[in-house]
């Protein structure tokens, strides 16, 4: 079920926790990284990282909220489960509310865990594919010329050829052949298409 | 400056010693001693021409002595010559009686001294006698005495002899002139002539003569016989004697010059001398006297003039004299140096003065129209002028009439201080005044000043006016202050006994309550030496109520810290464990549930499952430490009981919430019934135990109406064993599966609570053997009652 591009990134300042997770997740199939701080796992970050991040709440120094603040602001989709002792569930709360994907509290079932992490890594997944997605639409995009791209414009907006042909001042055949031509640079086969993937860059 | 010094010195010392001057004291001997020689010149002039006139007088005594000595000589020498005439005829019998008579007769008449001429015989017996008319003699008549004696000498001798002198019959002094007469050799007789003295010297010396000199005829013996004037001169300086040498007898004539004029004569040119001398003297010493005066005055006048003038040039006040017109008549040098303009640009000037500042112009108009017009006030202008470089000065300008020597007003005198310094140095005291008038009275501190005497406040500042009232200075300090003084017992000294050597003293310093606005104050009282010697007691009093509060919640704080630090601990320690076994428990379900995946799936390896194995047992070894470590911990806190009455503490834990009852203005109602047994239990948590349910309770009423915030602590004795106390509040009361999980730890309803108060509650109550519990009260709100042990009294009632 897990996909093999996708790590399991353990942050956690305990050392027993750290082991006895790989142990446990390890056993499942899941790539697993273990970082004992924060700081360390911000210095081996990379914008191409697939999976999920397992975080403690409570670790000294930099605290897991504030490395999901810092991920934030990095621009990072990778999907966060907290994991919380008593007495922290303000903050999870707090942490939730900020857009992390989920929390457990600790001492916690082995299954809850488990499932939570697949949720994880199948939001990853979507993201990641999303995220693919959008980076062929964009490339297609790219590869309009203005022209095409004023005329993909209006026939999205449902404008017909002929009202395309005299807002733009042009003859109707070379609207419809940059429309053609759009059609073809877009990979796309219906109006239909074309709108759904304009919709989805935008 | 050096100048002016001895004339200052002169000047000062003038009354007392006029300016006498030593070298000119010969000078005015000159006169002294010229008058001197010229009075003796004048004596001795005066005593040569005396000494010459005596001399001349002297001289004509003597001719007219030599002269009248010839003339008498020569008559005598005559009557001689008769005598002899008449002894020769009669020698020779020629003649007769008649021719006797005759010739004698003739002679008489021509010479009237010859009073008669007789004819007697040799023993004296008068013949004949010549003139008839003769009254000195009669014939017949016998010589007797020493005119008979002389006859007999003349007879016995031959020769003319003049007899002594004798008185005749008119008592006139007359002597006889004896011729014998012998014939042969026998004596017949004798003529004698009778000669009055008197008339021979009446008949031979002229009346010139005899008014000129006194003349004294004396005898033979020097006895004044005869003298012409009864007067007798008393100076006989010019006299002399005439000795005529007679027969048988001397005539002597002494004669002393008459004084013209009187004796006195000769000196009166000396008197008149002497007196011109004296005169000249006194006159001279009254002259002097007056020059010395003069003198004296003169050096008075002269130091006079020069005070003025060094009053006037060291004057530091201007001085400047204006006539009725307001022209400048007078300025004195330190009003030019003032204005900075010459005598010379300012007298002859009227209004608008050049030391007039534009600005001020107006303002300076308006006072010198006051002053000509005589309504200058006493107290002068005070002013802004100019000087001529243009700085402005502040002055005071006061003005006087000016009045000349004839009583009438000849301008206005105005005199100019500068008063730019004083002014200066009037407004820093002010400001200095107002500094500390502003410091003082911006004190918190209430601070007064009353006389140790009369106990009149003499100063008191805002704070204490705000405390006291605002009309307390000038009354008596101990009513002022009554609700708020130090008690006189407490005072280190009596004030009234403290003398002026050991001011300042101390002599209260303490905190006292207001009895009327509770507040406290920090009162510091001293006996000070006031302003104008008195002695005072100076009192500041600090209010302390806020400080006196904050400290008695410190104080309750600390209190409260040190009594709940326990507590505090063991819920801090209570989180802290459940976190920290948290992390073996968790990595024990990892293990574990690892190996249960890995061996579910048949994918395992023996050796890898050992180690997780191993791992999961390490990691249940850490958490039993922790276990452990808590426990001692709880251990070492092992309360402390000891029996204690309930009320003692309800009391205490009340003190405590008091402060939060007294912001929401919740009431706390302690019901306790009396005589309740004491109770075994450790002071503190029971204590907190309480604090907390009231706490509680205090909070669970925080949105009722005021009226309905009361809180009750009620007691009572279950049984032998136990006490239940319970407390209720009227809050809006728990919901029903709150009261299944209120003592779960970590469960609550308040938004900043732990959810560890009423878990540690219970814990602390059950550690006591005793029970928490909470019920719905029937009217709302909420009942919590819990039990503690009773003291076991059992045995001491056995005793």
């Amino acid at each position: 079920m897990s996909n093999p591009t996708q790590t399991i990134f353990v942050v956690d300042d305990d050392e027993a926790m750290r082991d006895s997770m790989t142990w446990l997740l390890e056993g499942e199939g899941y790539r697993v990284a273990c970082f004992d701080s924060a700081e360390n796992f911000l210095k081996a970050r990379r914008d191409d990282m697939r999976g999920c991040l397992v975080l403690d709440v409570r670790m000294p120094e930099m605290s897991g909220l504030e490395l999901q603040e810092k991920l934030d602001a990095l621009g990072s989709q990778l999907p966060v489960i907290f994991v919380t002792g008593h007495g922290d569930v303000p903050m999870a709360v707090s942490a939730l509310q900020r857009g992390a994907c989920d929390f457990i509290e600790k001492p916690f079932h082995n299954e809850d865990l488990l499932s939570r992490i697949q949720r994880a890594l199948e939001l990853d997944n979507q993201l990641s594919a999303r995220r693919q997605r959008d980076g062929v639409i964009s490339h297609r995009l790219d590869q309009l010329t203005q022209r095409e791209r004023e005329v993909m414009q209006l026939v999205v907006a449902g404008k017909l050829n002929k009202q395309i042909a005299d807002e733009l001042n042009i003859s109707m055949k070379t609207v419809e052949a940059h429309r053609a031509r759009v059609m073809e640079k877009m990979g796309v086969r219906t109006l239909a298409e074309l709108v759904k993937a304009v919709m989805m860059v935008n | 400056m050096a100048e002016r010094t001895p004339t200052t010195k002169n000047w000062l010392m003038f009354p007392l010693l006029p300016n006498a001057a030593p070298r000119q004291n010969w000078l005015w001997l000159a006169p002294y001693v010229a008058i001197g020689i010229f009075a003796m010149a004048m004596l001795i002039l005066t005593g040569l021409l005396q000494w010459r006139e005596l001399d001349t007088a002297r001289s004509a005594l003597e001719g007219d002595m030599h002269w009248a000595e010839r003339t008498i000589e020569n008559r005598l020498h005559a009557h001689q010559d008769l005598l002899s005439e008449l002894g020769r005829e009669q020698e020779f019998k020629q003649l007769t009686y008649e021719s006797f008579q005759v010739k004698a007769t003739r002679y008489v008449r021509d010479a009237p001294e010859i009073q008669a001429i007789i004819w007697v015989d040799t023993d004296g017996k008068v013949e004949w006698v010549a003139p008839n008319e003769s009254t000195a003699t009669f014939v017949g008549e016998q010589l007797s005495g020493a005119r008979l004696a002389a006859l007999q000498e003349a007879l016995r001798v031959r020769r003319t002899v003049v007899s002594p002198d004798y008185r005749d019959g008119t008592q006139r002094p007359a002597h006889d002139i004896i011729l014998p007469v012998q014939r042969g050799s026998a004596d017949i007789g004798a003529f004698i002539a009778l000669q009055s003295l008197e008339t021979l010297l009446r008949a031979t010396l002229p009346t010139v003569f005899t008014a000129r000199y006194s003349l004294t005829v004396l005898d033979a013996a020097n006895r004044e016989v005869l003298s012409n004037s009864s007067v007798k001169p008393t100076d006989r300086q010019l006299s002399g004697t005439i000795s005529l040498e007679l027969p048988n007898n001397r005539l002597g004539l002494n004669i002393v010059a008459y004084r013209v004029g009187g004796a006195w004569l000769p000196f009166v040119p000396a008197g008149l001398i002497i007196i011109l001398t004296l005169i000249a003297t006194i006159t001279l010493i009254k002259l002097r006297q007056h020059a010395r005066h003069r003198a004296a005055t003169e050096e008075e006048l002269r130091a006079a003039y020069a005070f003025r003038q060094a009053m006037s040039e060291s004057l530091i006040t201007g001085l400047r004299a204006i006539d009725l017109e307001g022209r400048i008549t007078f300025v004195n040098a330190a009003f030019c140096r003032m204005t900075g303009f010459d005598e010379s640009e300012l007298v002859g000037i009227k209004p608008p003065y050049p030391y007039w500042p534009p600005e001020e112009f107006n303002r300076l108009q308006h006072n010198i129209d006051t002053a000509l017009a005589g309504k200058a006030p006493a107290s002068g202008f005070e002013m802004r002028i100019m000087r001529k470089n243009g700085d402005r000065f502040d002055v005071r300008l006061y003005f006087s009439p000016l009045i000349g020597t004839d009583g009438q007003q000849m301008g206005w005198m105005a005199s100019m201080n500068d008063i730019t310094e004083p002014k200066r140095v009037r407004v820093e005291l002010e400001r200095a005044h107002e500094r500390f008038v502003t410091v003082i009275d911006g004190l918190d501190s209430a601070v007064h000043v009353a006389d140790v005497q009369t106990g009149e406040i003499l100063f008191a500042n805002r704070a204490f006016q705000n405390i006291f009232g605002f009309d307390t200075v000038g009354r008596n300090s101990a009513q002022v202050t009554a609700p708020c003084r130090p008690n006189p017992e407490w005072l280190a000294r009596d004030p009234l006994q403290i003398s002026a050597e050991e001011l300042p003293c101390e002599l209260f310093d303490g905190e006292i309550q207001h009895t009327l606005s509770g507040h406290w104050y920090h009162l510091h009282e001293r006996a000070i030496r006031w302003v104008d010697g008195r002695t005072v007691r100076v009192q500041i009093g600090a209010d302390i109520t806020d400080k006196k509060h904050i400290e008695e919640v410190n104080l309750q704080q600390q209190k409260r810290l040190e009594q709940t630090s326990r507590l505090i601990t063991m819920g801090e320690m209570a989180s802290s464990l459940a976190h920290e076994l948290n992390q073996p428990l968790s990595a024990i379900a990892n293990y574990c549930a690892g190996c249960v995946k890995r061996m579910q799936a048949g994918n395992y390896r023996l050796d890898d499952l050992l180690a997780a194995m191993q791992k999961a047992s390490s990691q249940a070894e850490r958490a039993g430490k922790i276990i452990r470590r808590m426990r001692d911990m709880v251990k070492k806190g092992d309360p402390n009981r000891q029996p204690i009455a309930l009320e003692e503490l309800v009391d205490e834990a009340r003190a405590f919430a008091d402060i939060e009852a007294q912001r929401t203005g919740t009431q706390i109602i302690v019901d306790l019934p009396e005589n309740l047994p004491r109770i075994v239990v450790d002071r503190i948590m029971i204590e907190q135990v309480l604090l907390n349910l009231v706490k509680n309770g205090i909070e669970a009423m925080s949105d009722v109406p005021f009226e309905r915030r009361q809180l009750t602590l009620q007691a009572k004795v279950v049984d032998e064993r136990m006490l239940e106390i319970s407390v209720t509040d009227q809050g809006h009361g728990l919901a029903e599966e709150d009261i299944e999980k209120i003592f779960a730890p970590f469960y609550t309803t308040k938004p900043e609570g732990m959810g560890i108060g009423l878990a540690i509650c219970r814990s602390i109550i059950e550690f006591h053997q005793g029970r928490l519990w909470v019920e719905p009260r029937r009217e709302g709100g909420t009942v919590f009652h819990f039990t503690v042990p009773i003291e076991e009294t059992v045995e001491v009632t056995h005793e």
